[in-house]
């Protein structure tokens, strides 16, 4: 059943490698016709440093300590968004009240949150943790709401002739109904999980780095701190543009692949939307 | 009127649905004064022109929407919300996307209160004796949307006869199919309605079609627009089991040609609007 979607052939490969192998190229011959003393991260540069960082394992580490953050907090934003928007597309009064204060914040940017995240929890990973969460928590809702609503309502009548209780009518129609709508949400909390965790690892980072001034003093140690943690300490400490680079394209490539494996799950959990459409 | 009736099932006393249109704050009647009443197995068809409020008068026997005034009685019961006792066969089919043919059927029974002391052997017997009367053994393990409109029409008659309800209310259930496949579902219909078992069920079917009313029904229920009431009862008395050669008989014709001048008038004010 997965080959629509799960083979992956040489030709496939190829096609998928095509684009960014000439992307370096061009950016390669591009930055050999700079003066050597330009600050521009070349491809060579960059696939030494990545060399460095995953021989020593500091990439490794702050790729799992970042990504450990991230599904902890997409777990509790998402959840509670999913919940929420259930809430809220199902109970008129509850969106009525609700939707101002959700629309309201939902504007404010996750990094907003940076400062009373440190106050609250202190310069750790708990900082982080909560601001990925309520980075994740909104596109969660709005989609959440917007599923339920757009669940057919002759399916409901119809549940209703059957004698179905509303506690059922919402378990049997409504949440399986509505949840190729509600995947969108989650696919798009995910995005704004990874956009949270950088951000909050980065502040978070700088505000460690001050607190405890020199006591942060190797990669190794820095990376424990997270893949933007990392990063900060990179253009803090080193000025290494190349490090920073491939501290870039770690995140796109975990956040792809998770985002790969949510696909996979709408994939397997909704069957009838395979062909439908 | 059929010959094994044994007494009244649905009772309409003075049925009226007024509807208030938000914006502009005036009142449309949809129904006014429509009072009725159906015999048990009987097979009542309520025919009229769009706006004649024939849909709204089933939703209200359904207890879907409730009417403005007067009442709907089911077995001498106010009706006062939907219940598995009025099962609903809809035009869109209604069937849930990510169920198999077999899950769909089996839905009723599974959650709802028709289920309750329905083994899980019985529930497997019932829907395996359902497909096979409805024609669609082998398609058991297909999601709906593998299905032609005729087959998902079955499946949906099939889930609906599942969980048994006394009466059966349906909805311009083949307006959305092709003519050969209308024609060959109607009288499908009446095959598992039990025209020739004696075993018949209670039913209420809405239609815009006069061949299709006059074809089916015991009784046919004319229906006016402007307000939305009865504007005459005709009883049908061509004999059972009907086939389709009956449709070009003298008498079937003269049956659609005198509803077809009851409604003429209203259905060409539809037209207009």
């Amino acid at each position: 059943m997965g080959d629509a979607v799960g083979h992956l052939s040489l030709g496939r490969v190829l096609r998928i490698l095509a684009l960014p192998a000439a992307l370096v190229a061009v950016w390669q011959a591009w930055g050999s016709t700079l003066a050597t003393t330009s600050r521009v991260p070349l491809p060579s540069g960059v696939a030494a440093a990545a060399w460095e960082m995953i021989t020593s394992g500091d990439l490794q580490l702050a790729i799992g300590v970042s990504l450990t953050r991230v599904l902890l907090g997409f777990g509790l934003g998402a959840g509670a968004g999913a919940l929420l928007g259930l809430a809220m597309g199902y109970l008129r009064p509850v969106e009525r009240n609700v939707d101002p204060v959700v629309q309201t914040f939902r504007m404010v940017a996750a990094i907003a949150l940076v400062p009373l995240a440190i106050i609250w929890f202190g310069p750790h990973g708990q900082a982080a943790v909560f601001i990925v969460a309520y980075g994740s928590f909104f596109p969660v809702v709005v989609n959440a709401v917007t599923a339920v609503r757009s669940v057919d309502p002759t399916l409901i009548r119809a549940a209703k002739t059957m004698g179905l209780r509303t506690v059922e009518i919402v378990r049997q129609v409504v949440m399986p109904a509505g949840l190729p709508t509600l995947f969108v949400g989650l696919r798009l909390g995910m995005g704004n999980a990874w956009g949270a965790i950088i951000a909050a690892e980065l502040t978070v980072g700088a505000t460690a780095q001050i607190t405890v001034s020199s006591g942060i003093s190797s990669t190794a140690t820095a990376a424990s701190g997270g893949i933007g943690f990392l990063m900060f300490y990179l253009y803090d400490n080193r000025v290494d543009l190349s490090q920073i680079v491939v501290a870039m394209a770690a995140v796109g490539m975990a956040a792809s692949t998770i985002d790969r494996i949510l696909r996979f799950a709408q994939y397997d959990l909704i069957p009838w939307t395979r062909y439908a459409r | 009127m059929p010959a094994d009736t044994n007494g009244t099932v649905l009772r309409l006393e003075r049925v009226a649905k007024r509807f208030v249109n938000q914006r502009t704050g005036s009142e449309s009647r949809a129904l006014e004064d429509v009072s009725l009443t159906i015999e048990h197995g009987e097979w009542v068809s309520l025919l009229g022109p769009s706006g004649s409020g024939k849909t709204t008068l089933l939703n209200i026997i359904a207890g879907l929407e409730l009417a403005t005034s007067g009442s709907v009685l089911h077995d001498g019961r106010p009706v006062v919300g939907p219940s598995a006792d009025r099962g609903m066969l809809f035009q869109e089919y209604a069937l849930f996307p990510w169920k198999t043919v077999t899950e769909n059927v089996q839905f009723g029974l599974r959650y709802g209160p028709k289920g309750a002391g329905v083994s899980r052997a019985e529930r497997e017997r019932r829907t395996s004796e359902l497909l096979r009367l409805v024609g669609l053994t082998g398609a058991e393990r297909k999601y709906p949307h593998e299905l032609s409109g005729g087959m998902k029409q079955r499946c949906a008659l099939a889930r609906l006869l599942a969980y048994d309800p006394q009466v059966l209310l349906m909805d311009e259930p083949l307006a959305a199919v092709d003519a050969q496949t209308r024609a060959v579902l109607q009288e499908e219909l009446l095959r598992v309605w039990g025209e020739t078992s004696g075993q018949r069920k209670t039913v209420v079917y809405v239609t815009h079609s006069i061949e299709e009313a006059i074809f089916l029904s015991d009784r046919v229920v004319v229906l006016a627009r402007d307000p939305g009431r009865i504007k005459e009862v005709m009883g049908i008395k061509l004999p059972r089991p009907r086939m389709s050669e009956l449709r070009t008989g003298s008498e079937f014709r003269q049956l659609v040609q005198r509803a077809w001048n009851l409604i003429r008038d209203d259905a060409y004010r539809a037209t207009l609007d």
